[in-house]
């Protein structure tokens, strides 16, 4: 019965590497601001670099609160929430784009020039999902 | 929710008069104007249609198995990142092109 219930050695491999993945999406997602930042710097110039390091910034954020919203709404659905409503959830995640819509308006408003980089850069996040899915699939093919 | 929805509505009907008041006899319609508003309001419904979709069947999934959390938690945060890298394309896109 007990050989049952124990889980096998590579079943653990499998579950351990999986459950690294998003701090492994932070990791890429921040390492890609950084070299494509530079990279515009030296294609596009300064002002498309900086639009595009905002939108990272912006990306980067959007990602963190959706990730919050979304442990907070798993919190909920499992009855592990302290006291915290359902309308409480549904507001914060509505104001992420509120805050987002916001500070997008201000980019644009004050920095015209930095459009195509700030546009880029908004889409960070995907980015680092496929450096993820290229990682896995690296690993995959190479057993490591 | 119904109160909500017909705030929204509204708004929308709202957002369709103005530029009907606006035209003037005779003035040429810009028509990439209004295929963009339409693009995006599209693109934006079906992807908030996704991600309602998505987090429905994420929640009901965690409510029936609690202990299979972290697996559904994490694919729940890409599919919404993803869903809404979608109605960023589509953004991207029309400031591109109507600008």
């Amino acid at each position: 019965m007990t050989d049952l219930l124990q889980v096998e050695p590579e079943h653990q491999f499998d579950d351990a590497f999986y459950s690294r993945a998003m701090a492994r999406i932070h990791r890429f997602m921040i390492a890609l601001a950084v070299v494509l930042s530079a990279g515009c710097w030296y294609r596009f110039g300064r002002w498309s670099a900086l639009g595009f390091l905002l939108g990272c910034a912006i990306a980067y954020l959007n990602f963190q609160w959706l990730k919050s919203g979304v442990s907070h709404l798993a919190d909920r659905a499992t009855h592990r929430a302290k006291r915290q409503s359902g309308k409480g959830i549904v507001a914060r995640f509505l104001l992420r784009y509120v805050l987002l819509g916001a500070a997008a308006y201000v980019i644009l408003t004050s920095f015209p020039a930095s459009l195509r980089g700030l546009f880029a850069g908004l889409f960070l996040p995907v980015g680092g999902i496929i450096c993820e899915a290229g990682y896995e699939l690296y690993t995959g093919f190479t057993g490591r | 929710m119904r109160y909500l929805s017909r705030i929204f509505m509204a708004l929308s009907a709202l957002c369709f008069a103005m530029p009907a008041f606006a035209q003037g006899g005779g003035a040429e319609t810009n028509w990439v104007a209004i295929t963009a508003g339409f693009s995006m309001a599209i693109a934006s419904a079906v992807c908030g249609l996704a991600q309602g979709k998505a987090v429905a069947s994420a929640t009901e999934s965690l409510a029936r198995n609690p202990a299979a959390r972290p697996g559904i938690q994490f694919a729940l945060i890409l599919g919404l990142v993803l869903i809404e890298s979608l109605a960023l394309y589509t953004l991207a896109i029309i400031f591109l092109k109507v600008k």
